[in-house]
């Protein structure tokens, strides 16, 4: 069965995969309980990077019908264009999904905030460390040349980041956490190491998407943006009632609790009360 | 930076300048102002109280003998306080409008845990105070632990038993607004956040851990219970042999309200674990040294036990909880020759330094009762 994602909201669609389209790995997380590794953090297949590197492309998946919801999730966030090739137990899945994001409130083209830019030169390099990136909500975007706008600029192969630290982009992310410091970040999440954000906006408003890539839902997420918005909205997947808790917005950043979030959950915040 | 804040980073920071090695840098945040006279250490600093009792526990069945402990508890009480009866004694730290939260130790349920007939007494002696079952809390973490001791079957009806996490790292119950953060090791999650009920509900606490090695902190007693035991996130500050449990068990036990609601210590020392410690899969390296310790220092009581598991592991041959060799660290083996972290013992006179308590065996008064 094929699910048709297109123009930000999906569709139910029939057929193979178009010979053009780019397939994408299944978005899941990997509990690596027992292996030594870098990180004690869990493993996140996310696809983020590369959609945000080739936005134009057209993509798919094909994931079981546990993963239908993520996937769906996944292709709004980053406004892709995606078709979903899933099991008939998933088309049931799609739909819910496909009735939440068109619920969403429209807020049209809101610009990619970030604190970092790469400037992609394309590289398998490259990718990878954006994906790093990605699943450590060290919010970037890519960029031609350096954006002085932003608080750090990354070119992979410069005398600051030299191709030979790519061989471990677990550390040279580090490496650009420590430089961008956490003071600076736009947007931090507490309570999870599976839940990967964007964030979008402008003029007084930002919004906040919330991925969850665990099979089981996240209680007590605490989430923190630079800057004073009074004001909010959730859609949460699943959670039609669901209240931000906790909420503060002073000193110069606004931070709530998510009580429960699923799949996914969009916040808008504003600084005017009449948002 | 909040004025509070920055007041205990600077605490922090004094007891570090004594330290040769590394401290991660942490900000404490928190609303709530210490008490003049904080709990921890309280009003019986450098003093601490041990009733043996050799008939407490069973050592071919690991049975306790309830009435032999009900003793212990009344005789500890009372030296602890010079009070002429139980009821004064207890009247030293509560009364019939307290919400009390009585931290117990589950991290080696169901083999070694606070013991009930201990935490039963406790709340029988709480009741008499007059305050009613429904403002006492049996609390921990973990659920899967909590629930495996059954203190339910033992406790009168009403008492509350609570876990914070009703699923493994749900954030839920911890309170947003009261936390310490710091990055150990690259980690995303850089906040430790307290548990709700001690900012929102409780009055008082009863700190009841045991007497038990740790392979990371050296021993884990009086304050790596409170620390770490009402706390989220802990965890993170281990990773491979390093473990940052010196400075920060202490820099959790210190903030606010916890450090001035942790009013009474009680360590239950029944029954102990000399290696592979907080849990005690292996019950060769389990132990009884029939003991309950009292007193209001964590910080002396602690000090005590340093030279309980030391002497105990010295004489199973196994290896000093003092050792630093790296040589030495082997993650996953169960074998008293070999440590799964370089240990941290230094933790408790690290906390003496922030002012939690008296390290120096010169200045510590014991009071031992044989019941």
């Amino acid at each position: 069965m094929t699910l048709f994602l297109a123009a930000l909201l999906p569709a139910l669609a029939t057929g193979p995969a178009d010979a053009d389209a780019v397939k994408l790995p299944v978005p899941k997380v990997e509990y690596r309980i027992n292996e030594a590794s870098a990180s004690r953090s869990p493993w996140i297949d996310a696809n983020g990077w590369q959609l945000l590197r080739a936005p134009a492309h057209h993509y798919y998946y094909d994931v079981p019908a546990a993963s239908v919801a993520l996937a769906a999730a996944e292709a709004f966030m980053y406004g892709a264009k995606v078709d979903i090739h899933t099991e008939s137990a998933g088309a049931a899945i799609f739909d819910r999904m496909l009735q939440f994001l068109r619920e969403i409130p429209e807020r049209g083209e809101l610009p990619t905030l970030a604190n970092i830019g790469v400037i992609d030169d394309g590289s398998a390099e490259t990718g990878e460390l954006m994906n790093l990136l990605t699943r450590r909500n060290l919010l970037y975007r890519i960029v031609a040349a350096p954006d002085l706008h932003l608080d750090l600029n990354i070119r992979l192969g410069s005398q600051q980041y030299p191709k030979s630290e790519a061989a471990d982009p677990s550390k040279l992310a580090q490496k650009i956490r420590a430089e961008l410091t956490d003071e600076k970040r736009l947007l931090r999440v507490y309570g999870s190491e599976v839940v990967i954000t964007r964030l979008v906006g402008g003029g007084g408003q930002v919004r906040i998407h919330l991925l969850n890539y665990a099979n089981r839902p996240v209680t007590g997420l605490r989430v923190r943006v630079l800057g004073n918005y009074p004001s909010w909205h959730v859609a949460a997947y699943d959670k039609p009632d669901l209240k931000l808790a906790d909420f503060t917005a002073s000193d110069g950043a606004t931070e709530f609790t998510m009580p429960e979030m699923s799949t996914y959950a969009v916040i808008d915040l504003s600084k005017s009360s009449s948002h | 930076m909040h004025r509070r804040d920055f007041l205990q980073l600077a605490t922090v920071a004094s007891a570090c300048a004594a330290t040769p090695i590394d401290i991660p840098k942490y900000r404490v945040v928190s609303r709530f102002a210490p008490s003049p006279k904080p709990g921890m250490p309280g009003p019986f600093p450098g003093k601490a109280v041990r009733v043996h009792s050799e008939k407490s526990v069973d050592t071919a069945t690991g049975s306790v003998d309830a009435p032999t402990v009900t003793e212990m508890l009344s005789r500890g009480m009372r030296s602890l306080t010079g009070a002429k009866n139980e009821q004064d004694a207890w009247a030293n730290f509560f009364d019939a409008s307290d919400v009390v939260g009585i931290k117990v130790n589950c991290s080696g349920a169901p083999k070694i845990f606070s013991a009930r007939q201990v935490v039963g007494g406790i709340v029988d002696n709480l009741i008499a105070r007059g305050i009613p079952a429904r403002n006492i809390y049996i609390y921990e973490r973990f659920p899967d632990q909590l629930t495996s001791v059954r203190y339910d079957r033992y406790l009168p009806a009403g008492i509350n038993i609570f876990a914070a996490e009703a699923s493994r790292g749900s954030s839920a119950n911890y309170d947003p607004n009261t936390y310490v953060e710091t990055n150990f090791f690259g980690e995303d999650d850089t906040r430790s956040n307290m548990i709700r009920l001690v900012t929102e509900r409780f009055t008082k606490i009863i700190n009841v851990p045991n007497m038990k090695d740790h392979a990371a902190a050296g021993v884990t007693g009086c304050l790596k219970n409170i620390a770490y035991g009402d706390f989220s996130n802990v965890a993170r500050s281990h990773n491979r042999e390093k473990t940052n449990t010196l400075s920060f068990i202490a820099t959790l036990a210190m903030v606010e309200p916890l450090r001035s609601r942790t009013v009474l210590q009680i360590m239950d020392g029944l029954r102990g674990v000399w290696h592979g410690g907080p849990f005690s899969e292996d019950p060769k390296f389990r132990f009884y040294p029939k003991t309950i310790v009292f007193g209001t220092d964590p910080v002396a009581i602690d000090r005590l036990l340093l030279d309980v598991i030391e002497t105990k592991r010295k004489a199973e041959g196994a290896l000093s909880i003092w050792d630093r060799s790296i040589e030495n660290v082997k993650p996953g083996r169960l074998d008293p020759h070999f440590g799964s972290f370089i240990r941290e013992p230094g933790h408790i006179e690290y906390a003496s330094r922030l002012g939690l308590g008296v390290y120096d065996l010169q200045q510590i008064a014991v009071t031992n009762i044989e019941v």
